[in-house]
């Protein structure tokens, strides 16, 4: 809310700097947003939160100044007005607790007397308001003053009588601004003898708003609920002045004052007609809210030690009254202009905000005993931490893209889409991390690099459960022709796999199985599912060719994928104390058809040797000179040994024979 | 011979360096079988015997001297021999390392670490919670019912049901009080978002949520947190100032700024208050018998102020130039 700072000052009686001003306002909780000169003047802009409605005007914002600074605040005095002839149209109240006070004044034979004042003009502008009509100019300029909406509407337009009621079935009004809107059972209108004539609170009807020809005029001044006007605005996708006033709560005590201070100002200006002032109101008019508290309520959660007296005098500056007062209980009554305040907490919140938030004590808090265990949190940072020591940047990608990309990658399916994204390309919840990471990597194509090591951790989506899944990848690209002077690293499939195979010893995760991908994104025979215990956690490889123009890139890349919430917490491992009898080692080599896979041969090892193995490690594989067309050789270095016993040379032996033996029944693979 | 002009021939033999194979050759030229030494030994017998004893103990100091040298000769060679071979392994130390890449966690994240590390030294559990929220756990549980204008503090993404992006990390506090009730101590990192994008907004961000539900918090208590907190992040010469502010679910609600160091201006660096006894009891607790304080924070604002960073963009264009420093 833009405020002039010339009418504050007014409204204070008083001069302060306007730094001042700003800064004791800030400490009540009244953020000031921006200071802007302005025709010799200044626009103070507030940043209002939406309990204070109270504050949403020149004499709001006063009034809690001069509470913190315990001086005098009061509200001008008025002359009551007397109309000049009688208030003729009838004013049904039908709405209950929507509408509980109606005042409404008619004026014709409207004649200037003086030029329109500057000051209403500049004060309109200074808030942002434009200039519509004199009379409208201000009933807005008063409205910045007291808070108190009000709306002109010409009277001739009015069929009949004036009725505040909920619209009926099929209703609709268009308003100021051509929209045409269709109301709800719920919506609160103002409504003549035929239709409804403002959405109330809100805006006004089109058809029945004034213009320069309107000779006779009908200003209401009402008291709507916040019940009847919160959303309603913001449903139709906009929010006027009132509305804005209306929906935290304007004073139920000023609607006959603003309109007499509307009718002052008319007064002073023009030569016209004025009715007397029309006041209806119906049972449900509110009364002030009462709150009962304790002294100990207040010290106990501010950790202070005022006394009663203090307490009640400081709450007496904001006019909340201390109304009854027992050994135990004070009970205080609530102004009419604060909705905000209807439980003990928030009496306590004044009781803070006029001590000042800076002036309450530090208390060191006792512990607190819960139940601790390894968090979520803890394991992502684990692989994060790892990731980064194996070389990788982290990024962090928006979690949503365009739904183009998905599609693109035939990663669409139970995608999510947004149903307010901010523009396309922000339209789709992403179900992988694979397009976020190729948009990094085409980014940085494009700005010269040609080596890229990048992971991420963040959440995939998608509409079939698992909604979220927690997902891990990590992207390599080498196009580097100027390579390591000491290294001749080739950063390809197995390279990024025992990046995997390491995290996985890192969070002591065994049980992990590799095998050929059915993932349609990867390169059909270079790419690997990974799976834990049976189930399919991701997959690894380099990205099928057929998706790399799609994704605006000319050389693949290679990359993974899993989902980490799929894997276990482990703890902590038991240590195993080392044998104290040496171990023997035997190195094989076989040649086998080149067909016959790595886990194969492993397996028939494991299989064949089953005494006292410990490992077997593979460390040559070779095909081409004196290699069979159709042969590969491949070689292991195999380790026996027992925690009983030295291994005897016979013992050994055996296993030898035993591993020929299975190697050649088997896989028919010869010993080199 | 005369013993003399052995001793002399003896050290002048010695006196310049020696290879291994020269060595060789004076073992054998006074220690071998018939080595000058050995010879003379063995003219003992032809001595008179009152002098045999005299002859015996200068032979014996001859060989001992002969032994030293050819020692001292043999560590020498030794010594050479390793020099040697140091030489032909001499490399250009400036060079660069071979594993040099180092890769670099993403500045919110080290940010993330730096704060969860406070809190967890404090008895914080670390907790965390779905980024797709209903309107119950995002809003209604935290005390913003339906049409509440505090709504429109937030700038709400809707997704196709009628679930939404959370756009705080303020439901977590609920999920925790729902599953484990009080007393409780918890802090939540992670993702949020809101449909605004500007120099300062992002439509994602970052927040991390503290919680703290007992018996007899006040408000004493979220200060002496926050401050603690606040000497720990940005030094302990750091001016700090409450003011009053409004969040539907802490009732008294504050901000809490920081003095720029360089600017004197005050800067909003989070905002807390007193669990309001309304979201105690709607997560299922007794609001009588309990109380707590909550704050939350914006992490990109923190890193922001940790790294001096000018253009909150660069933390998700993710160009690696910016990520690898």
């Amino acid at each position: 809310m833009k405020v002039l700072y010339s009418r504050l000052l007014e409204a204070i009686n008083s001069k302060p700097k306007i730094e001042e001003l700003c800064e004791d306002l800030t400490l009540i909780g009244i953020e000031v947003d921006e200071i802007k000169s302005f025709q010799g003047d200044k626009i103070i802009d507030f940043d209002l939160t939406p309990n204070r409605g109270d504050c949403f005007s020149v004499k709001g914002l006063a009034r809690d100044y001069c509470a913190f600074k315990d001086k005098k605040f009061s509200n001008p005095l008025r002359e009551a007005f007397k109309g000049d002839c009688k208030f003729i149209k009838k004013i049904k109240l039908s709405a209950k607790e929507g509408c509980s006070t109606y005042s409404a004044v008619s004026i014709s034979n409207l004649n200037p007397k003086k030029k329109f004042p500057e000051k209403i003009k500049k004060t309109l502008k200074a808030a942002g308001i434009q200039s519509i009509h004199p009379l409208v100019d201000i009933v807005n300029f008063v409205m910045l003053e007291s808070g108190q909406p009000m709306h002109v509407f010409d009277l001739e337009k009015i069929n009949g009588d004036v009725e505040v009621r909920f619209a009926k079935p099929k209703e609709s009004i268009k308003i100021l601004g051509e929209k045409n809107l269709k109301l709800t059972k719920d919506c609160l209108v103002i409504a003549d003898n035929e239709e409804p004539i403002a959405l109330a609170g809100i805006s006004g009807s089109l058809d029945h708003s004034v213009s320069s020809k309107t000779k006779n005029f009908l200003i209401e001044s009402a008291y709507f609920n916040p019940s009847v006007i919160k959303g309603r605005a913001r449903r139709y996708g906009f929010q006027t002045d009132a509305s804005q006033r209306f929906e935290r709560g304007v004073d139920f005590s000023i609607q006959k004052e603003a309109l007499e201070d509307a009718i002052n100002i008319i007064q002073d200006i023009y030569q016209a007609d004025i009715s007397e002032i029309e006041t209806v109101k119906n049972k449900y008019f509110p009364i002030n809210k009462k709150i009962k508290l304790s002294l100990n309520d207040i010290n106990k959660k501010l950790g202070t030690s005022l006394s009663a007296s203090y307490i009640i005098s400081i709450l007496n500056r904001l006019e909340i009254k201390l109304i009854k007062k027992n050994k135990s209980n004070l009970t205080f009554e609530v102004p009419s202009h604060r909705f905000d305040l209807s439980i003990k907490e928030d009496l306590i919140e004044e009781v803070a905000r006029m001590v000042g938030y800076d002036n309450l004590p530090q208390i060191k808090a006792q512990q607190v005993s819960q139940h601790f265990e390894k968090s979520n949190y803890d394991f992502i940072n684990t692989i994060k931490i790892f990731m980064k020591n194996k070389g990788f940047n982290e990024v962090i990608n928006y979690s949503f893209l365009d739904k183009k990309i998905l599609e693109n990658l035939g990663l669409e399916k139970n995608s999510i889409s947004l149903r307010n994204p901010l523009n396309n390309s922000l339209s789709t919840l992403r179900t992988s991390l694979l397009p976020s990471l190729a948009t990094n990597l085409e980014f940085n194509i494009n700005r010269g690099e040609n080596f890229l090591k990048i992971f991420e951790i963040g959440k995939t989506f998608s509409k079939e459960n698992p909604i979220e899944t927690l997902s891990f990848a990590a992207l390599i690209f080498d196009d580097e022709k100027f390579k390591n002077w000491n290294s001749n690293q080739n950063y390809d499939f197995f390279y990024l796999k025992g990046i995997l195979e390491n995290s996985f010893e890192e969070l002591r995760i065994d049980r992990i199985s590799w095998k050929k991908t059915k993932n349609d994104l990867l390169h059909p025979y270079a790419s690997a599912d990974i799976y834990y215990k049976n189930n399919l956690i991701g997959s690894l490889g380099s990205i099928h060719p057929k998706f790399l123009k799609k994704i605006d890139l000319k050389k693949p890349f290679h990359y993974f994928e899993v989902k980490i919430d799929l894997l276990p917490r482990n703890d902590l491992a038991k240590l195993k104390t080392p044998s104290i009898y040496p171990t023997s080692q035997r190195d094989f080599s076989f040649e086998v058809d080149k067909n016959i896979s790595f886990e194969q041969i492993d397996d028939c090892i494991r299989e064949s040797s089953k005494a006292f193995l410990l490992s077997s490690k593979i460390f040559d594989i070779y095909a081409g000179k004196n290699i069979p067309k159709g042969k590969k050789s491949i070689a292991f270095r195999v380790l026996w040994g027992s925690s009983k016993k030295t291994l005897s040379e016979d013992e050994i032996n055996d296993e030898v024979k035993h591993i020929i033996s299975g190697m050649q029944n088997k896989l028919n693979a010869i010993l080199r | 011979m005369d013993l003399d002009a052995l001793k002399a021939n003896l050290n002048k033999d010695f006196l310049d360096e020696i290879s291994a194979d020269e060595l060789t050759q004076l073992k054998i030229k006074y220690l071998g079988k018939k080595g000058q030494i050995s010879e003379l030994s063995k003219s003992i017998k032809n001595l008179p015997s009152k002098d045999r004893p005299r002859f015996g103990k200068t032979i014996g100091e001859l060989r001992n001297l002969c032994e030293e040298l050819i020692t001292l000769a043999q560590e020498k060679i030794e010594i050479n021999s390793i020099n040697e071979s140091l030489e032909k392994d001499r490399i250009d130390i400036t060079l660069p390392g071979t594993f040099k890449s180092q890769g670099k966690l993403h500045p919110l994240t080290i940010t993330t670490i730096k704060i969860t590390d406070f809190f967890s030294s404090q008895g914080y559990l670390i907790e965390d919670g779905p980024e797709i929220e209903s309107d119950y756990y995002n809003f209604d549980a935290l005390n913003i019912p339906k049409d509440h204008p505090a709504r429109d503090m937030h700038d709400t993404f809707y997704l196709e049901n009628e679930n939404l992006l959370r756009t705080h990390t303020s439901p977590v506090q609920i999920r925790s009080i729902e599953k484990r009730g009080a007393p409780l101590k918890i802090i939540c990192p992670g993702k949020v978002y809101r449909s605004d994008a500007d120099k300062t907004h992002t439509p994602m961000f970052h927040q991390i949520e503290g919680l703290v539900i007992s018996e007899n918090i006040n408000f004493g208590h979220l200060k002496d947190e926050i401050m603690t907190f606040i000497d720990y992040l940005f030094g302990s010469d750091t001016k700090v100032r409450f003011r009053p502010s409004y969040f539907p679910f802490t009732e008294p609600s504050a901000e809490v700024d920081i003095m720029d160091k360089s600017t004197k201006k005050w800067l909003e660096i989070m905002g807390c208050g007193l669990v309001h006894p309304n979201v105690i009891d709607m997560a299922g607790l007794d609001s009588k018998k309990y109380s707590g304080f909550a704050f939350g924070m914006g992490i990109e604002r923190m890193a922001k102020l940790l790294y001096e960073l000018e253009d909150m963009r660069f933390l998700f264009n993710n160009d690696i130039k910016f990520l690898s420093q």
